[in-house]
C-alpha cells in the first residue's frame, strides 16, 4: 500500500473511532438500560473485598478539602486525555485552586458532557465548594486532581501502582483533611 | 474512581465518593459512597440548579461526618428531574469529632 493511502485510511479509521466513541458516550449518558449493562460488563471495575478506612479528624469548618474528578477535566493548555487508547489513560492533571472556569475544558468521549460544559459544578464543584468556604461551612480548598476514568487492562496497574499513589502523596503533603470524588 | 478513593483512604485521608450506579458502587467498595442514580456526567445534578447541587454536597458532607462503617453506601433516592430542591440551611459541622 502506498504511504499516502495508508495515512488516509488511518485518519479515516481514527475519525470513525472518535465518532463511534462519542455516539457511545451519548447513548450511555441518556439510555439507562445501557448504563446498567455497562456496569455489569465493564472491565474497568474491579471487585474489591477489604476496605481501607480512616475517620474524619477535624470539624468541617476547619477541614482542607480537595476535589478529585474522573470526568476528564483539564486546563486548556494541559495535554488532553488520550482518547485513542481503548484501555483509557491512567494519567492525571493538577487543577490549581482558584483556576478560572474559562481556563478549563473536558476531554472525554465516553459520556455526554454538554451539560457539564454549561455548568461545571455538576461534576467538578470547586466553585460551589468555594462558596461554602466563604460561608464557613468548610475550612479551605486545595488543588484539585482530574483523571478520565474507564481505565482498563494494563493501565489499571499504572493507576493503582503509580498515579493514584502519587496523588495521595501530594494530598498528604498539602495536609488535606478530606477528599470529595466525583465521577463522569 | 473507587480505586482512587481506596488508595487515598489507605494513605490516611478520609474520602467521600459520589457514584451513579449501584452495581459499580457495590463492587468497588469505596470507603463512603453517596449514590444518586442519575445520568453519567451529572453527579451533582442539572446545570444551573444550585439548590440541587448544594443538596448533593450537603448529603456528601453529612456522610463524611456521620459514617462509621467502611464501605457505607447511602442512597437518598432523588429522582432525576422529578424533585424540587431547596438550598440546605443547616450544614453538618462534625462538632463531635
Amino acid at each position: 500500500m502506498n504511504p499516502m493511502a495508508h495515512n488516509v485510511l488511518q485518519i479515516a479509521g481514527m475519525t470513525m473511532r472518535e465518532q463511534l466513541s462519542r455516539l457511545g458516550g451519548w447513548a450511555f449518558t441518556h439510555i439507562p438500560g445501557l448504563r446498567l449493562l455497562w456496569a455489569r460488563t465493564t472491565q474497568s471495575v474491579v471487585e474489591q473485598q477489604d476496605v481501607s478506612w480512616v475517620p474524619l479528624r477535624r470539624r468541617l469548618p476547619e477541614c482542607r478539602i480537595a476535589v478529585i474528578t474522573t470526568g476528564g477535566v483539564h486546563l486548556v493548555d494541559q495535554a488532553p486525555f488520550d482518547m485513542a487508547d481503548p484501555h483509557g489513560d491512567p494519567s492525571y492533571r493538577i487543577i490549581p485552586v482558584g483556576t478560572p472556569r474559562s481556563r478549563l475544558t473536558i476531554t472525554h468521549n465516553y459520556y455526554d458532557h454538554s451539560d457539564a460544559e454549561q455548568d461545571l459544578n455538576i461534576l467538578f464543584p470547586v466553585e460551589l465548594l468555594a462558596s461554602l468556604i466563604d460561608r464557613g461551612v468548610l475550612g479551605s480548598l486545595t488543588d484539585a486532581y482530574s483523571f478520565m476514568g474507564h481505565i482498563e487492562g494494563e493501565h489499571l496497574a499504572t493507576l493503582t501502582g503509580q498515579t493514584a499513589p502519587e496523588v495521595a502523596a501530594r494530598l498528604k503533603q498539602e495536609r488535606v483533611d478530606a477528599v470529595l470524588l466525583t465521577p463522569a | 474512581m473507587g480505586l482512587i478513593a481506596r488508595t487515598i483512604e489507605a494513605a490516611g485521608i478520609p474520602t467521600v465518593s459520589i457514584m451513579l450506579l449501584r452495581d459499580i458502587a457495590e463492587k468497588v467498595k469505596a470507603p463512603r459512597t453517596l449514590l444518586v442514580r442519575w445520568p453519567f456526567g451529572h453527579p451533582l445534578g442539572e446545570p444551573g440548579n444550585r439548590a440541587q447541587q448544594l443538596t448533593v454536597l450537603h448529603a456528601a458532607l453529612t456522610l463524611l461526618v456521620e459514617a462509621t462503617v467502611p464501605a457505607t453506601i447511602v442512597e437518598p433516592g432523588y429522582r432525576w428531574r422529578r424533585e424540587r430542591y431547596t438550598e440546605p440551611v443547616d450544614w453538618p459541622r462534625g462538632d463531635g469529632l
